[in-house]
């Protein structure tokens, strides 16, 4: 019993983090916390549902022209709702991807309605193997325990080795000095969007095949991704996905033991390690002087 | 600068002499010698908007009356308004129908909480409101002279199904998943009342908040107490994914739910056909039934709504509105609203597409009985049991 609690922590807690990891890209190189996040996620999941039931095309065919779209997505909204603002604060910023995710949400009931939709995802929770009698481990799982260790590694290599990587680590630390040294930022950002929509949409997906699709979907994976990030440390990606693996894990023992706890205990304990770690277990904390 | 202030003054005089009507008064009355004005709020869009087909499916019934005649030569005028599930847009709404328009009656209804929101208000502007699409006791106890209740209630349905789950599933080990709010606290409460006549208890019973998304702790908990049956007494989402969940761990128990999850073609699509074999309630005959007036109402569909789903939610709005309907008939053409609810406080057994309704002065929750129905291949409706009612219902008349 405790081999299967601990599966289904870590199954779920990867696909927070997986989701944690798209919320930081962004928060990594412009201090912006995206709240459009989870609903760039759905629109995207909504374009892969509309692919393969109004055009029935093959699934993979279906997921690559929707990681497409995900990147433009993040792209153009880069580009037409943040990259005019004039002077922006980051708290005007925040407010503006507010917006953003109220719009998505709309467009979607509007164009895809508010009935829930089953999402076919080829990875099935019901296909499931008994690896060791009592233990059940099923496509689903295994499916989101090898995506986030392989964007792990690509995005270790990405920020470690690719120029684009460097720039935006550059850019995370000093826009100015990075303007200086040649970077071309709003580029950069653009990239970060695209990248941060590329991800969220993967994860979204998984989401999708466990839940239901309807434009609410992803509002509270958001925030418990969102939790599992801060709970890492929101520029420490190897650290938001080992948050989005203990969140899950202390969401399923608790919420065995308390069932009626379970959708604040994991919140709680975020509580009291921010307070004893404000940057997050992962991350370093920097003290800016003034 | 004294040019402005005086618009000003101006402004906020005109915003107040605005406001004043929303103080609330007696609206125009609710019928002429030509129409009856009836009407429904519902979520027409926004998260709720697939409960919005209530609405409509009344709007079909009335169309019907229309087509047919009218009543006593009066015509239904039918007023739907979108809500969005927001008490606070009921509300404005409501008030909107009731002192610009003139509503007789009100019907259906999406909603608890928007229902609670306006039912005081109805109350006082002596508005008739028959068959809001939720069971709440509050609504029924103490008795509402304008409120008529037919939906049945959580704990009677609850009682019903988990004697059906003892006495003809035989059922040993009895587990309840339920939403921690009043719907899934009533219906735990039925299902205790009954497994007490038998000296037997829940093996389990864990509840969910609407929102949760990973479910597996709580399966995972029902998987070990063994239980055999589990009910389900929780939303469309949370439902699909505590089966989905289920299946990820092995976990296959006869689950049995209440009739808001009886939309077998919509549940087996979003649980990926895994609601096959699913028991729930069921407070109006299935879509697909060969009963007479449900063949009547589809074909109605086919000709005024072609693009709606006949799916249980657009019955039920059918179903609310029938014992309006039959109340008005028997009124005669001297219409008031004194003698409307004279008719429906003495609506005995009458039944359409439901179970049998009957009201009375004291008691205005209009049933307990609903029919057992399983979710047979591609989301096809067998029946098990036809109407029962609950034995252990207390607020009965004896």
């Amino acid at each position: 019993m405790i081999e299967q609690l601990i599966i289904e922590g870590l199954a779920i807690g990867a696909c927070y983090g997986l989701f944690g990891v798209a919320v930081a890209i962004i928060y990594k190189t412009s201090d912006v916390v995206n709240f459009g996040q989870g609903e760039m996620g759905m629109i995207s999941t909504f374009v892969a549902y509309h692919i393969l039931a109004q055009y029935g095309l093959p699934f993979w065919l279906a997921f690559v022209l929707t990681m497409v779209f995900a990147v433009l997505l993040g792209v153009f909204i880069e580009f037409f709702f943040l990259r005019p603002a004039k002077d922006p604060t980051v708290l005007g910023l925040i407010i503006i991807t507010l917006g953003a995710e109220m719009l998505l949400m709309g467009l979607a009931g509007w164009k895809w309605g508010a009935e829930q939709k089953d999402f076919i995802f080829p990875l099935s929770v019901q296909k499931v193997h008994e690896p060791i009698p009592g233990l059940v481990l099923n496509e689903w799982s295994m499916g989101v325990f090898a995506l986030t260790a392989l964007i792990m590694v690509l995005l270790f290599l990405f920020f470690r080795y690719s120029n684009l990587g460097i720039a935006m680590r550059a850019t995370q630390q000093n826009q100015n000095a990075a303007k200086i040294m040649g970077i071309k930022v709003e580029r950069v950002f653009s990239f970060t969007w695209g990248l941060s929509s590329f991800i969220g949409a993967m994860a979204a997906m998984f989401f999708a095949a466990r839940s239901v699709l309807d434009p609410n979907f992803m509002m509270e994976p958001f925030m418990r991704a969102f939790a599992a990030a801060v709970l890492g440390g929101l520029t420490s990606i190897p650290g938001v996905v080992m948050g989005g693996l203990i969140l899950g894990l202390i969401e399923n023992f608790f919420g065995y033991v308390w069932p009626v706890w379970k959708p604040i205990v994991a919140f709680v304990v975020i509580i009291i390690i921010l307070t004893i770690r404000p940057s997050g277990l992962f991350a370093k904390h920097y003290v800016k002087k003034v | 600068m004294k040019g402005t202030r005086s618009m000003v003054f101006w402004l906020l005089a005109l915003i107040l002499v605005l406001m004043l009507p929303v103080q609330g008064h007696a609206g125009p009355p609710g019928f002429d010698k030509k129409e009856i004005r009836i009407a429904q709020w519902g979520p027409q869009t926004g998260p709720a908007a697939p409960w919005g087909s209530v609405a409509r499916g009344s709007d079909l019934i009335f169309r019907i009356v229309n087509e047919e005649g009218g009543i006593h030569g009066r015509t239904i005028k039918y007023f739907i308004r979108d809500d969005q599930y927001n008490p606070a847009q009921t509300k404005a709404v409501v008030k909107e129908l009731v002192e610009r328009r003139g509503i007789f009656a009100f019907v259906g209804g999406v909603g608890a909480p928007c229902g609670m929101a306006v039912k005081d208000y109805l109350a006082e502007n002596k508005v008739v409101w028959v068959g809001p699409s939720t069971a709440i006791n509050e609504y029924v106890f103490p008795v509402n002279p304008y409120l008529f209740a037919i939906y049945p209630l959580y704990e009677d349905e609850a009682s019903i199904l988990t004697k059906y789950a003892v006495e003809k599933l035989k059922a040993q080990k009895i587990g309840f998943f339920y939403q921690n709010d009043s719907y899934g606290k009533s219906g735990l409460e039925g299902c205790k009342q009954r497994l007490n006549t038998y000296n037997m208890s829940l093996v389990e019973e864990v509840s969910v908040e609407p929102s949760e998304k990973d479910l597996s702790s709580q399966m995972l908990r029902l998987k070990n107490s063994g239980a055999e049956v589990v009910f389900l007494w929780v939303n469309p989402t949370s439902a699909t994914i505590a089966l989905k969940t289920s299946a990820t761990i092995g976990f296959k128990p006869q689950w049995i739910s209440s009739d808001t999850l009886s939309d077998f073609p919509l549940m087996n699509t979003i649980t990926g056909g895994l609601w096959e074999g699913v028991i729930t309630g069921g407070f109006c005959l299935p879509p697909d039934s060969d009963h007479s007036t449900i063949v009547k109402y589809r074909e109605a569909a086919k000709k005024y709504a072609p693009e709606e789903r006949f799916g249980t939610f657009y019955l039920a709005g059918m179903l609310f509105a029938e014992p309006l309907i039959d109340a008005l008939q028997r009124v005669g053409p001297n219409l008031s609203t004194d003698a409307f609810l004279d008719a429906l406080n003495s609506t005995k057994d009458f039944q359409g597409i439901g179970p049998k309704i009957t009201w009375s002065p004291d008691v205005h929750q209009g049933t307990d009985s609903i029919q057992i129905l399983q979710c047979g291949p591609g989301g096809s409706s067998i029946l098990l049991q036809d109407w029962v009612s609950n034995d252990l219902a207390t607020w009965k008349p004896k």
